[in-house]
């Protein structure tokens, strides 16, 4: 869900009226206002693990929730990586071989290009309000800021991963500060922080998103947005597979 | 049988009627026959089965850093980041003895795509040269050629090209999750094609040599997660373990874990235990048939003899002593039945484990607990059996004994001599 491409699209203006809404509509609001219609973004994602760490500069594109272009600029060896999301499909392309192969839905829970994150997170993150009942699991002040904490359950039929999300909004900007993910038997999995609120592209957004999975607390992924773009007027047929081989920005 | 009048009264009775005696004794040595030959068979059929399940691929004994298993994962390399010196870790190996070869390999999960197809897979690097020795993949290919060390080519399971529609010398890209944290991707030319009948390998396995694999997983050639070790018999795999554990893990700065195919395969031992289980009840079968055979003739010959016990219980033999004589009688015809039994036994095991019954005509091939097994019955040498079948004949001819003994202890002496 919002992990990689919500926070790739950047999240959110102020909304003066939130409080009279529904926690549904809250966290829909986050999500929906961050991406904008179109977007186009510069990311650097760092990933460290146990046993080597590394640096990738990443362009960016989306539109709206179904359609998105990830291209790696750099370290030179993996440049011109690219994934192209349309719908709940994947697709790699890979220019040492020239070939474009399209992920098996077997492996979806695969991580995507060795960071924290897996395919599913792009697939999926489009799906939250239709797949989670939202309740307010918290609302008041933390650390002197007023924040609600909402509780994500699957709903019974939603085909998920994860048995429940946790994540905190604050108030005052309608920012997210974090978002906890908890596995079927209640474990908490991964934490996701938002940080570094700057104004990119016209709007509010954390800059920097940091995941660190639990059951290896050494190890992160952290992206950091260098550059956004919002409604910048990308049509369907940019995010197509003669587009994700084209290696052009 | 020189110690005590009883003995030697038993063991002549048998020679009253030798007929009788060699026709019972022949029945019994053809129950311990049936059983011993069975049992063998049984064993060899097991045996077989350990020998394909672990000899196509796995080995019988596997070497790796202890972190490996169960998650399998890249890094967890034999020797850790560094590595190891191979080829000085194979050479300690194959000097154990009852160690037949060694074989490194890496292990990677990836996805081969070819055109719009893509399956996930387990790749295998591995050194063409030193599996002969190991594994038997390179006869189960049913297409192609092997794979040639250093090139980029794979060998895949026939169920997987079907999948993927590829034939020898189609290209496959293969890509997987490499050691740096890059995507490892390259393209692959597909060399030949494999059958073992074992579906996980046929179906979601991908073979390729162990240099064009650790290059694609940016591993140095130092760094292998399994060396598969075949040894000669798969019984000694839990000593041979053992020992390699103690001598090579030992003087190096690395831990190495040794497992037993027993360890990696326990459902393997579950089929031998449940497959020797049951001769238990061959046997039991096999023996409580023979038992009214051996009663029936012991019953007419102590029948025969009325006038023989009434004489000796009027002489002041006691009831104990009568009781002596035919269960010494019982024991040495079981004796005699044994050493018929092995004479008869021994020559038709050797026969058929030389030249066993091959039924493969009548069934063809057949998977059992994931191992390709031929109806072939190859007799083992079942060696405790021997003993085991053995005590169990001398068990049944005593209790076949102990009724007919009774009874000649019954005889009124006054009566019988009285011809009353």
């Amino acid at each position: 869900m919002r992990p990689l491409l919500a926070c790739v699209l950047g999240l959110s203006l102020p909304i003066s009226a939130a409080a009279q809404r529904t926690p549904r509509e809250i966290v829909d609001n986050v999500d929906r206002v961050l991406r904008g219609n179109s977007s186009h973004g510069k990311i650097t994602m760092e990933v460290v693990t146990a046993h080597w760490q590394r640096r990738m500069d990443l362009a960016v594109w989306s539109l709206g929730t179904d359609y998105a272009l990830i291209r790696i600029a750099a370290p030179p060896k993996d440049a011109g990586t690219a994934t192209l999301k349309a719908g709940t499909e994947i697709w790699n392309y890979l220019p040492r071989v020239d070939r474009v192969i399209k992920l098996p839905s077997s492996l979806m829970g695969q991580a995507w290009m060795g960071s924290h994150f897996t395919n599913d997170d792009l697939v999926k993150e489009s799906r939250i309000i239709e797949d989670y009942d939202i309740t307010i699991g918290f609302e008041g002040m933390r650390q002197g800021v007023p924040v609600w904490e909402f509780v994500l359950t699957p709903k019974p039929d939603a085909a998920v991963i994860w048995g429940r999300i946790e994540e905190q909004v604050r108030r005052d900007n309608m920012m997210p500060t974090w978002a906890r993910y908890y596995d079927e038997r209640g474990t908490l999995s991964r934490t996701i922080t938002f940080t570094e609120f700057r104004t990119l592209g016209g709007r509010l957004v954390p800059t920097v998103m940091t995941v660190v999975p639990t059951d290896k607390p050494d190890e992160r992924t952290v992206i950091r947005y260098r550059d956004l773009a919002f409604d910048i007027g990308l049509e369907p047929s940019f995010f197509s597979l003669r587009q994700l081989r084209s290696g052009t920005e | 049988m020189t110690t005590s009048p009883w003995w030697r009264i038993g063991w002549r009775n048998l020679g009253r009627n030798p007929r009788r005696t060699v026709l019972t004794a022949t029945g019994l040595a053809f129950g311990y026959w049936a059983v011993v030959v069975i049992t063998g068979m049984a064993d060899g059929l097991v045996a077989d089965m350990v020998r394909t399940a672990t000899g196509v691929l796995s080995g019988q004994v596997q070497a790796h850093a202890p972190t490996y298993l169960p998650d399998r994962t890249l890094y967890a390399t034999i020797g850790g980041d560094e590595g190891v010196d191979v080829a000085a870790l194979l050479a300690a190996v194959e000097a154990e003895p009852g160690v037949l070869g060694a074989a490194p390999r890496v292990y990677a999960g990836g996805l081969v795509s070819s055109g719009a197809t893509t399956v996930g897979v387990l790749l295998l690097g591995a050194d063409p040269a030193r599996e002969e020795s190991v594994s038997r993949l390179a006869a189960a290919l049913v297409d192609g050629r092997l794979a040639t060390a250093g090139a980029r080519e794979l060998l895949i399971g026939r169920e997987l090209a079907r999948q993927l529609d590829v034939a020898p010398g189609s290209e496959l890209v293969v890509v997987a999750p490499a050691a740096d944290g890059s995507l490892g991707n390259d393209l692959f030319t597909v060399a030949g094609l494999y059958a073992s009948g074992i579906a996980e390998l046929d179906a979601r396995t991908a073979v390729g040599p162990i240099d064009a694999i650790q290059a694609l997983l940016v591993l140095g050639s130092g760094r292998v997660h399994e060396i598969a070790i075949r040894i000669a018999d798969p019984w000694s795999a839990p000593f041979i373990a053992d020992s390699l554990a103690r001598r090579v893990a030992a003087p190096g700065a690395y831990a190495i874990a040794f497992r037993p195919w027993t360890t990696f395969r326990p459902e393997l031992v579950d089929y031998a235990n449940l497959s020797s289980g049951s001769m238990w009840i061959v046997v039991l079968i096999v023996f409580a048939m023979a038992i009214f055979g051996v009663a029936n003739t012991l019953l007419m010959t102590t029948f025969e003899r009325r006038r023989e016990f009434a004489l000796l219980l009027a002489l002041g033999a006691t009831p104990a002593g009568i009781v002596r004589t035919v269960l010494a009688e019982a024991v040495a015809l079981g004796v005699i039945s044994i050493l018929l039994g092995v004479v008869i036994t021994v020559p038709v095991l050797v026969w058929w484990h030389y030249d066993p019954i091959d039924l493969s005509r009548l069934f063809g091939d057949f998977t059992m607990a994931g191992a390709l097994v031929r109806p072939v019955l190859r007799t083992d040498y079942p060696v405790a059996m021997f003993f085991y079948a053995g005590g169990a004949l001398l068990v049944t001819a005593l209790l076949a004994a102990l009724y007919p003994a009774y009874r000649a202890t019954r005889v009124p002496p006054a009566d019988t001599l009285a011809g009353r």
